[in-house]
């Protein structure tokens, strides 16, 4: 009883520290809720996308364990799907998945189905709760007019509201809107069948779902098809689960940066909370309280944030995902077709793992001040001494831990075999540099104090200073560090990614116009009379979807004439040049050229036989280079044309390129010439699209994808300068003693603020100069060890000057303002100093 | 050398406003010395933050030299500091991070004044030559003090502020402190005011006042407060 009443009155003495200290409150809550914030967002997301992806198929059936398709993605004709019903084959639904383009030219995902075919099950989820809510909406939702679910999130970005009608690129609109949201239906519009084939003019089936089917039967729906038609096993969350883990853990990897920065200022927080306190723990030790009873306090003190900083930690990360969510959806729907819905829900599991890194977090950051602070003596000797001692002493152990962390890097680095490893290499080497850092700072004030003038009193003040602010500063200027290296080496392989994109767009969309639609006389368009005129070539290509290696993978067959085809860009080649590769691809037969994804992530090498599944078995194609490929997450091989057209009878179009002729007497606009043209061969617009377009909306997609990464690395950056300003007012109010003598010995604002200022841009350049060369090293390895293991995706770093600059100009800015609110808290502050000059201790 | 007139300072309260200093005037001059004595609470560190332009009065004046202090600047109050006044605390306040010697020069430093002959004099004569390559944290209480007296002496200032320059030492430390400090000031030509509680440190002083109810009274006999 005793025992538990102590124990009150000793937590509520430690406690009571934070009412009085209200900045620091603040300060320990700001670095917990903003590394929990920004680590919970990318966790919410990430567990919201893999949810998403194990529902990929949800709209239209979990249950749609097959799919019958066409071999030569020619879609189902009505009559086959007729046939399948007479023949008792319930459990198969048809579905029409088709894009358009509004009016801006964003691709939007339709998919429809016939809500009365679908099986009992699904029927009554889409029946019941999540259709049109009254009798008349749900028969105005399959009835002519008909009427578009649009998905919230997508209304809001297309800035639709409920009965408004989206106004496509061609002129016709969608019908009018109801805006409803399901699990699973991601970014897409759920029509009814009849309207999208009163939109597509094309009344076929994309494919047929088959939703529970016993295996007897089964095997005899797969006998009922014919040759032209395939079943195949669902395995779409599969696939993109596996082909999105990747992103997945580049975004983890970010988060854990954040948070390992947000937890900079927690470190701070607690030290000087503890620091402040060294008083009161004193006192309460002389009063015959145990370290158990203490240790115990502060675990509860530890228990208590640990629960306000993960509440708060997760309301901003759910912010923070829903305002990052569109953005990757829209990535990921690009990139993998994927879909995501706009509704983030919170999962328990999210919240523990929440709270579990959030206690690991204050616990790591008290451990080593709070095993200091209850080893002291109760009478201790001169704190001065104890704190340059432990200084000391703390710089050696950080280097030496920062020695051990290197040898576990390069012990770690020849094993890089996918984006796991290497992150664990940057964290490494980043937390090494960290770590290492207290020593260097050590070292260029002893550098510089060599250059000082013997006499320069002024300048050993400011020297001395330097080293009585380095203890406080040191955990902020590790996370300016880390926070400007990742600033770099992100902004470095964002930069670098771009360059080599845009340059690859360059080469592989070279044709003026790319035609696309499926309902076009291709070769009436190549031959007729007058395409002379305005036509300087064309390509014409073919493919097949297949699986290799157990990855989604595109053949296809290409015209080795074709502009595009001469100047492939290849990444690696058999022989001394590109151009000999691509002869060897031109003219030897069973040469075949893959993807870099195949060499990076399959292992497949120069020179080595690939072997496909074509109609007449299995077939060896030699590998004679390696093209890039950016942004496709597939495998991909390309042959010659006839090749493919030969082994492959259901090979499809996979569309037209037309390189036009330069404005001539006969044409004065070959581009409205050319556009006439391929609307007489039956195109509706949105078949086409013309270079300029492709590009844009490529790099359009690119910017989107980078976006999530380039704001972490902002908000990282802005944790970093709050790091910072916490340091900073930490310092003031430990040091305000000290300002207050100099002010008594006359020194003037100026020179305290030069002294307090010096030390802390000495620092900050000295971070700032580190961090460019391990920005360097870190956009290194992502680009040429992580990239290539997680996508496949090779590239070469370009480097630059200018972005570490501007970031140096606004580190120096955010140095300038946090000096700036110290100085005015200085001036606030100083006075009451200056009145207890005289009965300070 | 000061000059006060009628120097008014009251401080808000929970219990509404406490004056602590009233209508209060006071002259000293130059070379001379006077012990401040007064009650815990009486106003002593008060007025003496108020002469050193630390704190601002509620009215009246303070002329240090001739110059008066009322409506001076922050940096002007700053440079009437490091020229012309001087403080000595109990708790020594010296710079942590810089040696005795630095320690020692600096406010001599800050003011352009300083004085080699006279350092090595005053350092010799405070017993501090085995020392000056010492941080703080290094001496003991004694020879702390004993480096924050060189240190405001060192520039040669007209006027030293003391506040129980002696509060934090022994007894017979006290002494010796007083009596090299009282010596030197005389040396460097400096006046001295001095806060106190001890008679024995007062008795080192030309002459004492006492602080009670916000005025100032002398002292004949020390003995008899």
């Amino acid at each position: 009883m005793l025992q538990k009443y102590s124990f009150y009155w000793v937590a509520k003495a430690l406690l009571s520290h934070y009412w009085r200290h209200p900045w620091q409150t603040l300060f320990l809550l700001v670095g917990l809720s903003a590394g929990v914030g920004l680590w919970s967002s990318v966790q919410i997301i990430n567990r919201h996308a893999q949810t998403s992806y194990s529902q990929a198929n949800t709209l239209l059936g979990a249950q749609a364990n097959y799919w019958i398709r066409s071999r030569a993605q020619q879609g189902i004709a009505q009559q086959t799907y007729i046939d399948l019903r007479r023949a008792g084959f319930r459990q198969v639904y048809p579905v029409v998945e088709t894009e358009v383009s509004t009016g801006q030219g964003d691709p939007i995902s339709i998919i429809a189905t016939d809500l009365f075919a679908l099986p009992v099950e699904l029927f009554e989820n889409y029946g019941n709760d999540s259709a049109p809510g009254s009798p008349s909406d749900w028969l105005a939702f399959i009835q002519p007019p008909y009427r578009s679910w649009v998905p919230q999130q997508l209304a809001k970005e297309l800035d639709l509201k409920a009965g408004g009608a989206l106004l496509l690129r061609d002129g016709r609109k969608l019908p009018l809107a109801l805006i409803q949201s399901r699990p699973g239906q991601g970014r897409q519009i759920l029509m009814d069948i009849g309207a999208v084939f009163a939109l597509t003019n094309e009344p076929r089936f994309s494919y047929l779902a088959v939703g529970t089917i016993s295996p007897a039967k089964l095997r005899r729906l797969e006998s009922f098809l014919g040759d032209d038609m395939e079943l195949v096993e669902n395995q779409q969350h599969l696939d993109l689960a596996q082909l999105t883990q990747s992103l997945h853990t580049h975004l983890t990897a970010m988060s854990l940066l954040s948070f390992a920065v947000g937890l900079f200022i927690v470190f701070n927080a607690v030290r000087f909370s503890l620091w402040y306190r060294r008083e009161t723990i004193l006192n309460l030790r002389l009063m015959g309280v145990g370290v158990p009873v203490l240790s115990a306090a502060i675990l509860l003190e530890t228990l208590l944030w640990s629960v306000i900083g993960t509440a708060l930690g997760l309301l901003l990360g759910i912010q923070l995902a829903q305002f990052l969510l569109p953005g990757l959806s829209a990535s990921l729907h690009s990139l993998f077709n994927a879909s995501l819905s706009g509704i983030i829900e919170l999962e328990i599991d999210s919240v523990i793992k929440a709270w579990l890194i959030t206690l690991f977090g204050l616990a790591w950051a008290l451990a080593w001040p709070l095993y200091q602070q209850l080893k002291t003596d109760v009478l201790p000797a001169s704190s001065t001494g104890v704190a340059i001692d432990s200084e000391r002493r703390a710089r050696r152990i950080l280097t030496l831990g920062a020695a051990i962390l290197v040898l576990v890097a390069a012990f770690l680095y020849p094993r890089i075999d996918n984006a796991t490893n290497g992150f664990i290499l940057l964290g490494l080497l980043l937390f090494a540099a960290a770590w290492t850092l207290p020593l260097i700072l050590a070292g260029s004030l002893r550098l510089i104090a060599l250059f000082l003038p013997a006499h320069s009193l002024f300048g050993r003040w400011l020297l001395s200073d330097g080293w009585s602010q380095m203890p406080a500063l040191r955990t902020a200027i590790m996370a300016l560090l880390l926070a400007m290296t990742a600033n770099l080496g992100v902004g470095t392989l964002i930069d670098s990614f771009r360059g080599a994109f845009i340059g690859w767009l360059e080469i592989r969309q070279s044709a003026d116009i790319y035609i696309r639609g499926t309902n076009i006389d291709l070769q009436q368009l190549l031959n007729s009379e007058d395409s002379s005129d305005w036509l300087a070539d064309s390509h014409l290509r073919i493919g097949v979807t297949s699986r290799w290696r157990d990855r989604p993978t595109l053949i296809r067959g290409a015209d080795t004439r074709a502009p595009d085809s001469l100047s492939f860009p290849l990444a690696q080649w058999l022989g001394d040049s590109s151009a000999d590769a691509l002869a060897l691809w031109r003219t030897q037969p069973g040469s075949i050229l893959a993807n870099e994804q195949t060499h990076y992530l399959a292992g497949l090498m120069l020179g080595e036989n690939v072997q496909l599944e074509t109609d007449d078995g299995l077939r060896d194609y030699r590998v004679v280079g390696f093209f890039y490929d950016y942004g496709n997450p597939y495998f991909q091989f390309y042959l010659p044309f006839d090749e493919v057209a030969k082994r492959w009878k259901y090979a499809y179009s996979r569309g037209l390129a037309l390189w036009l002729k330069p404005p001539s007497n006969d044409v004065d606009n070959p581009m409205q010439r050319a556009e006439d043209e391929i609307r007489k061969s039956g195109a509706q617009a949105g078949d086409w699209i013309r270079q300029a377009e492709i590009r844009q909306l490529s790099v359009k997609i690119f910017d989107r994808t980078f976006a999530i990464t380039s704001a972490m690395n902002g908000l990282t950056l802005i944790v970093a300068g709050i790091a910072l300003l916490a340091s900073l007012l930490a310092i003031l109010q430990e040091r305000l003693p000290q300002f207050a003598l100099w002010r008594a010995l006359g020194v003037r604002y100026d020179e305290q603020l030069l002294v307090m200022a010096c030390p802390l841009f000495i620092f900050v350049s000295v971070a700032w100069l580190l961090a460019i060369p391990l920005g360097a090293l870190l956009s290194w390895i992502l680009i040429h060890k992580l990239n290539i293991v997680s996508f496949g995706w090779s590239m070469p770093m370009r480097w630059q000057m200018a972005p570490a600059w501007e970031l140096g100009m606004l580190v120096i800015a955010v140095v300038i303002f946090t000096l700036l609110l110290t100085v005015i808290q200085l001036r606030r502050r100083l006075p009451e100093a200056l009145a207890r000059l005289g009965t300070l201790t | 050398m000061l000059s006060i007139r009628k120097l008014t300072r009251s401080f808000a309260q929970a219990e509404g406003s406490l004056r602590v200093l009233d209508q209060l005037d006071f002259d000293m001059g130059m070379g001379s010395s006077v012990a401040l004595l007064g009650e815990s609470g009486s106003g002593k560190s008060t007025l003496l933050h108020l002469i050193a332009g630390l704190d601002t009065p509620d009215s009246g004046d303070i002329e240090i030299l001739g110059q008066n202090l009322t409506g001076l600047n922050d940096s002007a109050l700053a440079d009437m500091r490091r020229t012309q006044v001087s403080l000595v605390f109990q708790q020594f306040h010296l710079i942590p991070t810089l040696n005795v010697a630095d320690n020692i020069q600096f406010q001599a430093a800050l003011c352009g004044r300083l004085d080699a002959a006279f350092e090595t004099r005053l350092v010799g004569r405070l017993g501090l030559q085995s020392q000056l390559k010492k941080y703080p944290h290094q001496l003991s209480r004694g020879q702390q003090q004993r480096v924050a007296i060189a240190r405001s002496l060192l520039h040669k200032p007209p006027l030293v502020l003391a506040d129980e320059p002696t509060g934090n030492l022994d007894e017979q430390s006290s002494l010796e402190v007083m009596s090299l400090f009282s010596e030197l000031v005389k040396n460097a030509g400096s006046s001295l005011l001095m806060v106190t509680h001890s008679r024995e440190m007062a008795a080192f002083m030309d002459r004492s006042v006492l602080l009670h109810n916000g005025r100032l009274s002398e002292i004949d006999d020390v003995a008899k407060v």
